[in-house]
């Protein structure tokens, strides 16, 4: 690999670029095993390979990618990106800058693993996934189980023109079970131990077994049935206690997103959107209340947004986003960074493979917990609703109007969790949100959630990310039965 | 292009790796060569440009009812046999799927001559850059102080598809799409216009004309406050196809058939929109982004989905026409993880126009909202068709029948049920929009009633 590297910066040394980086991820694996209704669904064993080379010069980046690892394709593909580069700079009036980060020579990262997961016999998982399934069905209404496994491993070697270079083996993997219970037109879907797919990490075999998918299986699917006769989430402004895994969610979308610096400069205007936050206001704006604090966490173990360097070779970093409320910090590449004037870059500009350019990512962008258990948290709620595990998404192009729906919710009566109800929604704007934050679970509440797929850029991206998010308290929120 | 059987002296012997399989194992096999250039602009100057080759291939092995996939990058003989030892090994594990009803031979006709555009397919990086520069341009000149923000993507995607039964067909499609924001961001609130499309002969996307359309319909005066409610509502084309595409996976996709929890389970055969209201999935038109074979290389057809205002069937791949025992309608996605919950899906949306100009709509709205686009769309509740998004790009208030003015975004939370069941008028103009490789062509609409539940700030 370091010789195709050799190969292609070799040949993007040519006038008028200033800068190119090459990387090579072979053999880029993924596995997904799944039961859906006792049968097979989809059991796929990939390998894929691409090679992607950028260039830069004073006005603009070229991007070329291709499968074929031959090196007369390796040749195409960097001259290529080359001619792109001159094309897009031709009418561009500004200079491109970037910060000037440390680069790693020969660096190395990789994930620590107990029982590797490519290595753990397929079919012993497709049993485990098989016997779970099954217990999804515990009625008729079931009329829909899937058990799922999912592992990737990405390996990657990374050079550029400035010397740098690292190698890498991440390996992210998880599991999860969806059953769905119907009534004519009433769909109740219940999800463990989350939904979009289940929980994952940076880890090996061991995560999904400490899953225990088997226990989880008919407790949910006696939810789903239940959720059947439950009564409707009532509708009106109220207290909120949300679950770790929907928060998770909602500080993906609401905090993360909008603190990617690119879509802050507005790069990612025409598809994804911008963000409210304006650049001038980092370092004043208050995004919550003082009891809100985020990081955004590319060192913490198991997350599926640690590494080693991002693909610019920019080393992992925690950076505080949110601190007592106040906006603070962002996620960053070279080129955002520059923009901001900041010296260095956050680190967070991620490639969902060699086939992509790298964009600014999400990481683990976690929301820190605080000081009060899940008891104290509801001790305070006289009357309210207790929402969790994620049914639909929506916020808008600036990350403001968020509306949530969850599986499920429990009324809230005197400090206790009461019956069961259907369909909650909730919803909000950003900054007023996380301002009726008024009180935040304590590490006993906290989980690093996976999500395996965050959509962004063109051609599309889909990032691994995590979160870590404890229960935490909302006052006044506005909730409905959908 | 038409579609063909694969000649090509340097392709790997399809027939040869699926002998190679055991006996009582059968298999298919696709590969997808893909070339494209994408130009992605903002602020003003191109940004993220990207050129891609790839090559895809997808094995998959049945044995004794039994499935599994591999896939790879490395269409060699070579790596075709290493797939396929892959895929034995893992279709050996998996639990049995009774309902699969085997591969199929090649039996039936092609759809002859499909609009294909060689110069499209094979556009060079600068003509990719200079369509894109052509829509920044007309953008700017039409909005002065504007920020110009989008896409340009063109490029080909050839697939070649074999099986054990003595199948072995390849097609191509060309494929042309460019969207275009322009923005004025400096203003409070914010406002912005929006215009896209796409074709299969990029000399056909029009993008001057995008950029201007963009522009014009970014407001020009400050948007009012618009209270959450029921609206009539008028929705351009890019916001229908964003209903269509919902509609389709909630109503017409194989998996909600299945498993019971389609919106159209119980309505199949049953008025669900007016008779003006016709749906079809069509992977052969001109006015999509044709493709003759799908990833099990069925030929596609048309596939009637709502015929005068009445439910049809889902569509299906072999899988699912066997679970269902219904006719294969060649809307296979490839086999392999991932590809969601909703199994076959249909792929080349088109809704048959009216014959309403957009002031013919507006008049007949009376008093409303015009909405250009939806934002993240997402399901709430699948049995019911209930989805959500936000509006975005040129929201305008209608009032005695006409544009009185832009309206701040409003989310809203509808079932597209109701929606289509509401629709009045349909506009005479229509549009291919971008949806994964295929497309969704439709019109402009006038519907009775969308449920608004909440607005923003800008």
């Amino acid at each position: 690999m370091e010789d195709l590297i050799r190969t292609a910066l070799a040949v993007v040394d040519a006038p008028g670029v200033l800068h190119s980086d090459v990387r090579v991820v072979a053999p880029e694996r993924f596995v997904s095993l799944a039961v859906r209704n006792g049968a097979a669904s989809a059991l796929t064993d990939s390998r894929a390979q691409a090679l992607g080379v950028r260039v830069r010069t004073d006005r603009a980046w070229g991007f070329a990618t291709t499968s074929d690892l031959r090196p007369t394709s390796v040749r195409e593909v960097a001259r290529l990106a080359i001619r792109l580069a001159r094309a897009a700079g031709r009418n561009a009036r500004e200079r491109l800058r970037v910060t000037d980060d440390p680069a790693p020579t020969g660096g190395r990262y990789e994930t620590p693993l107990r029982q590797d997961p490519f290595s753990t016999p397929f079919d012993s998982i497709v049993e485990l996934l098989a016997s779970a399934e099954k217990g999804l069905h515990v009625a008729r209404e079931v009329r829909s189980g899937i058990a799922s496994f999912q592992a990737w491993e990405e390996n990657k070697w990374y050079g550029s023109s400035d010397g740098a270079s690292y190698t890498s083996r991440i390996v992210h993997v998880g599991a999860g079970l969806t059953v769905t219970a119907v009534r004519g037109s009433n769909v109740q879907r219940r999800c463990s131990p989350a939904s979009h797919g289940g929980d994952f990490s940076q880890a090996g075999f061991e995560f999904v077994k400490g899953l225990d998918l088997d226990a989880r299986a008919p407790e949910i699917g006696r939810e789903a049935v239940a959720l059947l006769d439950a009564p409707a989430c009532p509708t009106g402004p109220t207290t909120l206690v949300l679950g770790s895994g929907q928060l998770g969610l909602q500080v993906h979308e609401s905090v993360g997103h909008a603190v990617e610096l690119d879509r802050i400069y507005g790069s990612e205007a025409g598809f994804a959107g911008t963000s409210w936050v304006s650049p001038e206001k980092i370092g004043n704006l208050r995004y919550g209340s003082d009891v809100m604090n985020v990081v955004a966490d590319a060192t913490e173990p198991g997350g599926l947004g640690t590494f080693g360097w991002d693909d610019e070779g920019v080393p992992a970093q925690r950076t505080p986003i949110v601190h007592r409320g106040v906006l603070v910090g962002t996620l960053s590449s070279r080129e955002s960074a520059a923009q901001l004037g900041l010296r260095h870059s956050g680190g967070t500009a991620r490639a969902s493979g060699g086939d992509r350019a790298p964009l600014v990512r999400m990481t683990n962008v976690n929301l820190e917990p605080g000081d009060r258990s899940l008891d104290e948290l509801l001790e305070g709620v006289n009357e309210g609703v207790y929402l969790d595990s994620n049914r639909s998404w929506s916020i808008d192009d600036r990350r403001l109007n968020f509306q949530f729906g969850t599986e499920f919710g429990r009324r809230i009566v005197r400090g206790e969790l009461g019956e069961l109800l259907r369909n909650p929604i909730y919803s909000g704007m950003t900054p007023a949100f996380w301002g009726s934050m008024d009180a935040v679970g304590d590490r006993s509440t906290r989980h690093l959630w996976g999500l395996p797929n965050c959509g962004k850029g063109q051609p599309i991206q889909g990032a691994r990310v995590s979160h870590g998010a404890p229960v935490a308290r909302f006052r006044n929120v506005a909730v409905r039965g959908g | 292009m038409p579609a063909r059987r694969a000649a090509r002296p340097s392709e790997p012997d399809l027939a040869a790796a699926l002998r190679g399989l055991p006996d009582g194992t059968s298999g298919d096999v696709r590969i997808v060569r893909s070339s494209s250039t994408t130009i992605r602009f903002a602020n003003g100057r191109i940004h993220q440009p990207h050129l891609e080759r790839s090559t895809h291939v997808s094995f998959r092995v049945e044995d004794a009812h039994r499935l599994a996939t591999a896939t790879g990058s490395d269409a060699t003989d070579v790596g075709l046999r290493s797939l396929g030892t892959t895929a034995q090994a893992l279709a050996r594990i998996a639990p049995v799927e009774r309902k699969f009803p085997g591969f199929k031979s090649p039996t039936g006709r092609g759809p002859g001559r499909l609009a294909f555009s060689r110069a499209t397919a094979q556009m060079s990086p600068e003509a990719a850059t200079r369509i894109a520069e052509e829509v920044l341009a007309s953008a700017q000149s039409d909005a002065p102080g504007g920020r110009v923000a989008g896409v340009v993507s063109v490029g080909t995607e050839e697939l070649r598809v074999a099986n054990s039964e003595g199948l072995d067909r390849t097609a191509a499609r060309s494929v042309a799409h460019a969207s275009v924001l322009v923005q004025r961001p400096d203003l409070d609130p914010p406002v912005s216009g929006w215009s896209e499309g796409a074709h299969w002969d990029a000399s056909r996307l029009g993008p001057a004309r995008l950029g201007r359309e963009a522009a014009e319909r970014m407001p020009r005066s400050t948007p009012v406050a618009v209270p959450p409610g029921a609206y009539p509502v008028v929705l351009r084309g890019p916001a229908v196809a964003d209903l269509l595409r919902f509609l389709s996976h909630l109503g017409f996709a194989a998996n909600g058939e299945v498993e019971g929890w389609s919106c159209l389970a119980r309505r199949r055969g049953k008025k669900v929109a007016p008779p003006t209201v016709t749906l079809t999935d069509d992977p052969r038109s001109r006015d999509s982004i044709p493709m003759a074979i799908d990833y099990e290389g069925t030929w596609t057809a048309a596939t009637p989905l709502i015929e005068k205002g009445v439910a049809r069937g889902v569509v299906t791949d072999l899988l699912s026409a066997g679970r269902l025992g219904r006719p294969l309608t060649g809307h296979a996605q490839p086999p392999e993880a991932p590809w969601g919950d909703y199994g076959p899906i249909p792929s080349n949306l088109l809704l048959a126009k009216g014959d309403a100009s957009e002031e013919e709509l507006v008049r007949a709205t009376g008093k409303g909202l015009l909405v250009t686009r939806f934002h993240y769309v997402r399901v709430v509740d699948p049995g019911r068709g209930v989805i959500t998004g936000m509006t975005r790009d040129g929201t305008y208030v209608i009032e005695n029948g006409e544009v009185a003015g832009p309206a701040r975004n409003l989310r809203f939370t509808e079932s597209v049920l109701d929606a289509i069941a509401g629709i009045t008028l349909l506009g005479k103009e229509r549009r291919a929009y971008s949806d994964g490789g295929g497309a969704v062509t439709a019109p402009s609409i006038a519907t009775r009633s969308f449920r608004f539940t909440s607005a923003t700030l800008f």
